[in-house]
């Protein structure tokens, strides 16, 4: 579960701050308008959006690349709005992933809304260092959370966040009652908030 | 700060993004008053980004890379600042922008000599999504849930038996739940409702009233 990955965080001791190699990627997009760097991202970011698009089951293979294209194309166009100390570069991703994955599901149900996810998801703002210390702290910590978590604990959890089900979706899925369901993701969020309260 | 919160399952679903919109919108405005459940939410977040690192990926053919690219020029979409509209006043801004003014703008209902209703379009569906204008000291009559009810407190206050509650404050009724509350005395309330269906009121003498109630949001 340790196991080094290209894009994993690695920590630079004389400044304090936290690189990536996709944080700098990100940089390069929105100051340079980097094509090259752009090319590398989308090579390692599209496969996981698409896999992310298509774990909830409902789309389409023709909806999923809608959405890997919709979602690398904010990339290009949100890069200068990427803030390496408030959010990982793979957190950022996701963000927005998942934003246009619901708003993609209300469009293909009809829905006709003034608001979208992004208006009413969570601001990732706040240029305070208090913030921004925290932010990093809440990182490590739920990295160590969830290489902790057993697997049936991880598995509902991937079901919930990335396959978009409700709880008692994943529990008639699982067969399991839906008070099982509840508590074993409750588990998993407490664990992370005794975490965040040492 | 608040003191009345979502519970633990409704911040997951409103993380995950599988609660509705007019739901969402609701938690997503509790959340811009209380910093204990922004907290919670952004380190869930950070978990689902983790669960997202560690997909199986599915390849992705070089045509779909060849095609952003070539509108990679495209001019981007007109966006707007969050920040602007909630700093504008102490509204939240998801309110803001659905409102096109202020509380004093919108189309009030009448319901009761202390109750008025005004339904504001957020194009779900599923939930109807309102604000409650109680006077100060008004009481709104007893009436039960036939479906889900979440209330979020934006100005002055109100208590029923369990408690009483003030601005930031986040409430979540089961269906089958009856409870009476009222306005504090020194201050008109106003609140935010998202209802999966229509109130009713339990007492005969109010039953006139529930046309009112079902009235559709435009
Ligand atoms: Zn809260």
């Amino acid at each position: 579960m340790v196991t080094k990955k290209p894009g994993d965080e690695v920590t630079n001791l004389e400044s304090g701050r936290r690189t990536d190699e996709w944080s700098q990627c990100l940089r390069a997009i929105a100051k340079h308008r980097d094509r090259t760097a752009f090319a590398r991202f989308f090579r390692h970011f599209a496969p996981l959006i698409k896999a992310f698009a298509l774990s909830g089951s409902t789309l389409s293979a023709n909806h999923a690349d809608e959405l890997v294209q919709e979602v690398m194309l904010k990339v290009w166009q949100k890069a200068d709005g990427f803030n390496p100390d408030k959010a990982s570069a793979s957190t950022w991703v996701y963000t927005i992933a998942r934003n246009c994955r619901t708003d993609l599901y209300r469009r293909l149900q009809k829905f006709d809304t003034p608001l979208s996810a992004d208006d009413v998801s969570l601001d990732q703002d706040g240029d305070e260092p208090a913030v921004m210390l925290h932010q990093r702290r809440t990182r490590d910590r739920v990295r160590v959370m969830m290489d902790t978590l057993p697997a049936d604990q991880a598995h509902i959890l991937a079901k919930v966040y990335m396959e978009g089900k409700s709880h008692s979706e994943v529990a008639s899925e699982l067969d399991l009652p839906l008070g099982t369901v509840k508590s074993r993701v409750r588990l998993a969020i407490q664990k992370l908030q005794i975490q965040m309260e040492d | 700060m608040a003191k009345f919160h979502p519970d633990l399952d409704m911040l997951t679903e409103f993380t995950a993004g599988t609660l509705s919109l007019a739901q969402s919108a609701c938690v997503s405005m509790h959340l811009s008053y209380c910093t204990k459940c922004q907290e919670i939410s952004e380190a869930q977040t950070v978990m689902a980004a983790n669960l997202f690192e560690d997909l199986e990926p599915v390849s992705v053919s070089d045509s779909q890379l060849d095609i952003v690219m070539s509108r990679l020029d495209e001019d981007a979409p007109l966006t707007y600042s969050k920040d602007a509209y909630a700093k504008e006043a102490g509204t939240p801004a998801i309110l803001q922008r659905l409102m096109h003014g202020d509380f004093s703008d919108l189309n009030w209902k009448k319901i009761t000599s202390s109750l008025r209703i005004s339904y504001l379009s957020t194009g779900d569906p599923y939930y109807e999504f309102a604000l409650y204008h109680i006077k100060a000291g008004g009481v709104i009559p007893e009436h039960n849930h036939q479906g889900s009810e979440m209330t979020l407190v934006l100005e002055g206050g109100f208590s029923d038996s369990d408690g009483t509650y003030h601005a930031g404050d986040f409430l979540f009724r089961e269906a089958g739940d009856v409870h009476s509350p009222a306005a504090l005395a020194d201050q008109d309330c106003i609140c935010l409702a998202v209802l999966d269906a229509p109130l009713k009121f339990t007492r005969l003498r109010h039953r006139w009233m529930n046309p009112f109630l079902q009235l559709k949001a435009s």
